[in-house]
């Protein structure tokens, strides 16, 4: 347990306090309390994990102060820790082809290693969902082996082109649609994460497992090419 | 049919509601109404609204029926005439209802000692809702319309008008506020005695590079003790977050999901929709509020 407890965050919000740390055993911990909360049908406006928090927030104090005491009783019942396996494992193929790979040699320079090298040591982890944020559907993966740890650029890209896959710090990710960015970019990923049609929009929730496999610009042309929809994604890529 | 056509879209209109909710966890702002107690207003003119509101800031939309008639009514502190299609000019109020016909124009000319003001339509825009809310985040590219209102943009309200009858309520007492009682920060101990001091004392101005994501404030540099780079975390509308150049920044509506800048305080509920409506220039000061 690393959970330390419950303060007021405003008026009309909560803390849940997991420490100062960080690690995937500690994100492991938020993200299935974050599904306990969430199955508590709180009058909650939005339940927000983190790396090693999560805020709660609702309409106003009183409100607050009504479910604080629902969320405290769940925290002590350990015994109703029963959400095991909801979350997804992905095999997401990834494109490093030099077109996209906008950053890799900064990369390769760094830590002195060859382009095979970094696509080899970038799929061959299976990555935790640490959570989702900065922008919609945007995930936060970790962590990538020591040989990748890459600061963010310094000056940020203006313009990352939408399903790059970057690295920054200990952690990668993909970027849903263009965005300015830091992030140093490896490669892209032929199809979208974040559906506005869906009513769950986002392919990825926080504790999915994420595998990268390599696949040549041919294939990726061919998987963009079809156009899936989010379900049809869940189906052909996760288990 | 019924039909508006957009003439002059203004500056930064975009269509509104109380927010969009229980998706912030996927990166999915709150956003809605800067200014949330006008909407609230507006409820008691036109109930029928449809969560359908148009949020405008500083400069107004003129909004010209194409085709049948509606009714609306706009809410804030704002100049605004009627061009009638008979070429005759009407004046018209806040707060009070409009029959719009075909041909006439409703010129909302700006705002006044404030920011944004807000329409109101009988039976909504005939828009369709995206992930349970009407609310636009430009920046993010989600809403109902995920982009500002353009001139030229056009809406179909199937509906007609239910009744001609002309509703009013008094003006509502939105008082300037400039003082502001805040609560504690999640890192309010980042931030030594003596700079707690001048956040209190200090007086903070508010500049032009506001919106709706935030409002960034200039006064004397809040540094932390600590450091201004915390482990991002989950953050809520209200947040007086400090970066590294100790220049706070009030978070607002369309808020960045998580957060990396330590949290020095927070504003309450109602106080966001007072902040909102202070132009570029205005002096405010913070009390902060011990015991909560």
């Amino acid at each position: 347990m690393y959970f330390k407890g419950i303060n007021s965050y405003g008026d009309r919000g909560l803390v849940l306090d997991f420490g100062n740390e960080t690690s995937k055993s500690i994100s492991q911990e938020v993200n299935e309390t974050f599904l306990n909360i969430s199955n508590l049908n709180l009058q909650s406006l939005n339940i927000i994990p983190s790396f090693n928090k999560i805020v709660v927030i609702f309409e106003n104090s009183k409100i607050r102060d009504q479910n604080k005491d629902k969320i405290s009783m769940k925290m002590k019942d350990t015994n109703s820790q029963t959400n095991k396996k909801v979350t997804k494992t992905w095999e997401i193929p990834a494109c490093y082809n030099e077109d996209f790979a906008l950053d890799i040699k900064i990369i390769q320079k760094l830590h002195q290693i060859t382009k095979e090298e970094v696509i080899n040591l970038h799929s061959s982890v299976r990555y935790y969902t640490y959570y989702i944020g900065f922008m919609p559907g945007f995930p936060y993966l970790g962590d990538v082996p020591s040989q990748l740890i890459t600061p963010r650029l310094a000056t940020p890209r203006v313009k990352i082109p939408a399903r790059s896959i970057g690295i920054a710090k200990n952690h990668t990710c993909i970027y849903p649609k263009v965005s300015p960015g830091g992030w140093n970019i490896i490669g892209q990923i032929p199809f979208d994460i974040f559906d506005l049609q869906s009513s769950y929009p986002s392919l990825f929730l926080p504790g999915d497992e994420v595998k990268f496999y390599s696949v040549s610009l041919s294939e990726f042309e061919k998987i963009r090419k079809y156009n899936f929809s989010l379900n049809e994604l869940i189906k052909e890529y996760s288990s | 049919m019924n039909s508006i056509i957009i003439t002059r879209a203004g500056t930064h209109s975009t269509i509104q509601d109380f927010g969009r909710f229980q998706y912030q966890h996927l990166g999915v702002s709150p956003s809605g109404a800067m200014d949330q107690r006008i909407i609230t207003e507006l409820q008691k003119i036109i109930p029928n609204h449809q969560h359908q509101f148009l949020e405008f800031a500083y400069v107004g939309p003129s909004i010209k029926v194409k085709e049948g008639s509606v009714k609306i009514c706009v809410g804030g502190n704002c100049n605004m005439s009627i061009q009638k299609n008979n070429n005759s000019q009407l004046e018209c109020q806040p707060y009070k209802s409009i029959n719009l016909f075909e041909g006439d124009e409703l010129i909302i000319h700006n705002t006044i000692d404030s920011v944004y003001g807000y329409i109101a339509f009988e039976h909504g825009l005939g828009l369709e809702p995206c992930l349970n809310s009407y609310s636009t985040d430009t920046k993010a590219g989600i809403g109902s319309i995920n982009r500002p209102l353009n001139d030229e943009d056009i809406f179909h309200i199937s509906k007609d008008v239910s009744s001609w009858d002309l509703i009013s309520i008094p003006k509502p007492d939105l008082e300037k506020v400039t003082n502001f009682k805040v609560y504690p920060g999640p890192q309010l101990q980042y931030f030594s005695d003596n700079t707690l001091q001048s956040f209190i004392s200090g007086v903070f101005t508010i500049t032009n590079q506001s919106d709706r994501m935030g409002i960034r404030l200039k006064g004397e540099s809040l540094i932390s003790s600590k450091s201004h780079d915390i482990l991002s975390e989950g953050i809520l509308p209200g947040s007086i977050q400090v970066p590294s150049d100790g220049q706070p920044i009030v978070l607002m509506r369309d808020i960045p999901c998580t957060g990396g800048y330590p949290k020095i305080a927070i504003l309450n509920e109602v106080d966001i929709s007072r902040i909102s409506q202070l132009p570029p220039e205005t002096k405010i000061t913070f009390d902060l509020q011990t015991i909560y």
